[in-house]
């Protein structure tokens, strides 16, 4: 984990205003450390080298709980599990090969603490329960499926809740007429919760670009949606099904 | 990693930001990914793409294209992006004719990327599409803010740093292009759009009235 070497720090306070979760705090009258409970080992301090004394400095992340909160938060590191950068998974990024939400399926990814505040697992669990409650069938091999402890219920594992990152994905697949139990149950944990998440929907599209779930968002009093990252189908072998 | 999707800020300011992103799939089609990644640099360096990289190395904007090049293995993951939509509809006709059997994704308003398929001649296949945030929604940060920030959609650009940046500019001392060049090198990924945030920074700095 980064540290503030007191000898170092001369208090210049440069390095503050680069950290995403404000995790430099003045102490005393001059001096600046790093709180170690906001802190997710995201790393951009050591990475962009802000201090310009070289007091802040990296010592071995210890435990795991520590470890998880760096892979998740950083995205120059591997989550080696997962095999794939970061939080990752691949969600309709690859789903022209790998099939994963097909016809008449809708995918949901829920980026938990996106944008930038930071999500505490006990906020992750209380809506990935709520997935399992609504039908969603959580992707295979994603950083927070590895720690469940019961994927039927979206359960995670204890030693696993104090944890603390820069984000996680609650990630998986309902049968397209699933979804109105998904965005209820969605709107119910959304005030349970000490943080934010940004919700992304997957369909398959027909070659125009359309698909019925636009309606359907549109049906369930949301606002129909104007940004998307758009799978062009050029991937190898093409999942036609 | 839906680090593209939730980009935020107006409708207009919007437009003129696309992402694009080569991936394998583990398991399908990740061998011999270096060649054909050699085609994507290619490519997004004769359309003009404005910051790219690999999040392995780095972004053009910090590193030698030659130094990404040389480190590219077959576990890398380009992406970068274009602020034009004629460089997306450039950048899908190269790579169709390539045909590097590698998934390709665009992100962007709808009705400027599906449009740039469709004249491009590739068919769209699966959109994940933005719904926006929930949640505690006071613990954010201000949308002028945001619309600067979750261009790292990893969250490596603080909002206490675009501010700074902001304030720089409204002082004088950075042009808004240096400011946003200075945000954009703390995205790793080279997703960063520092013409779009040079556009932001120069109106946050102009005079409220």
């Amino acid at each position: 984990m980064p540290i503030i070497v007191e000898e170092k720090c001369k208090g210049c306070r440069l390095c503050i205003p680069y950290c995403p979760l404000d995790a430099f705090q003045v102490v005393g009258k001059k001096k600046v450390a790093i709180d170690q409970e906001r802190c997710v080992e995201c790393y951009v301090c050591l990475r962009k080298n802000v201090c310009p004394s070289q007091a802040i400095q990296p010592t071995e992340i210890e435990g795991t709980l520590r470890n998880f909160s760096h892979f998740l938060s950083d995205p120059t590191e591997t989550k080696a599990t997962t095999g794939v950068p970061g939080r990752g998974t691949e969600e309709a990024k690859t789903n022209d090969v790998t099939g994963r939400t097909k016809i008449g399926q809708v995918g949901v990814a829920i980026d938990m603490g996106r944008p930038g505040t930071g999500v505490h697992m006990v906020d992750v669990e209380k809506v990935s329960m709520a997935m399992a409650a609504a039908g969603l069938e959580f992707e295979e091999s994603t950083p927070l499926t590895e720690i469940m402890e019961d994927r039927a219920t979206g359960k995670v594992k204890a030693e696993y809740l104090p944890a603390h990152m820069l984000s996680i994905i609650v990630e998986g697949n309902i049968p397209a007429d699933g979804l109105p139990r998904v965005i209820q149950a969605l709107k119910d944990v959304s005030g349970q919760i000490d943080t934010v998440f940004s919700l992304g929907l997957i369909s398959r599209v027909d070659g125009e670009g359309n698909t019925p779930l636009l309606d359907e968002i549109e049906r369930l009093g949301l606002p129909r949606p104007i940004r998307g990252k758009v799978n062009v189908g050029l991937g190898r072998p093409l999942v036609n099904d | 990693m839906t680090h593209s999707l939730h980009r935020s800020g107006s409708v207009e300011s919007l437009r003129g930001d696309y992402v694009w992103f080569m991936y394998q799939s583990k398991g399908i089609n990740d061998q011999n990914i270096a060649s054909k990644a050699v085609e994507f640099i290619a490519a997004a360096e004769a359309v003009g793409s404005e910051n790219w990289g690999d999040v392995k190395s780095g972004c053009i904007l910090e590193i030698p294209v030659e130094d990404i090049r040389a480190r590219v293995t077959d576990k890398s993951r380009l992406r970068g992006v274009f602020t034009r939509r004629e460089q997306v509809v450039e950048f899908l006709e190269i790579m169709k004719e390539k045909d590097t059997g590698l998934s390709i994704v665009i992100t962007g308003l709808l009705d400027e990327v599906l449009p740039a398929c469709k004249e491009a001649g590739v068919t769209p296949h699966t959109v994940n599409y933005s719904l926006g945030v929930w949640g505690k929604k006071e613990l954010l940060p201000t949308e002028d803010v945001l619309a600067v920030t979750t261009m790292c959609g990893h969250h490596q650009v603080a909002p206490n740093f675009v501010e700074k940046m902001a304030d720089e500019v409204r002082r004088g001392r950075k042009t808004p292009e240096e400011a946003a060049r200075e945000l954009a090198l703390y995205c790793p990924c080279g997703i960063f759009n520092q013409v779009r945030a040079a556009k932001l920074l120069e109106e946050q700095a102009k005079p409220q009235v």
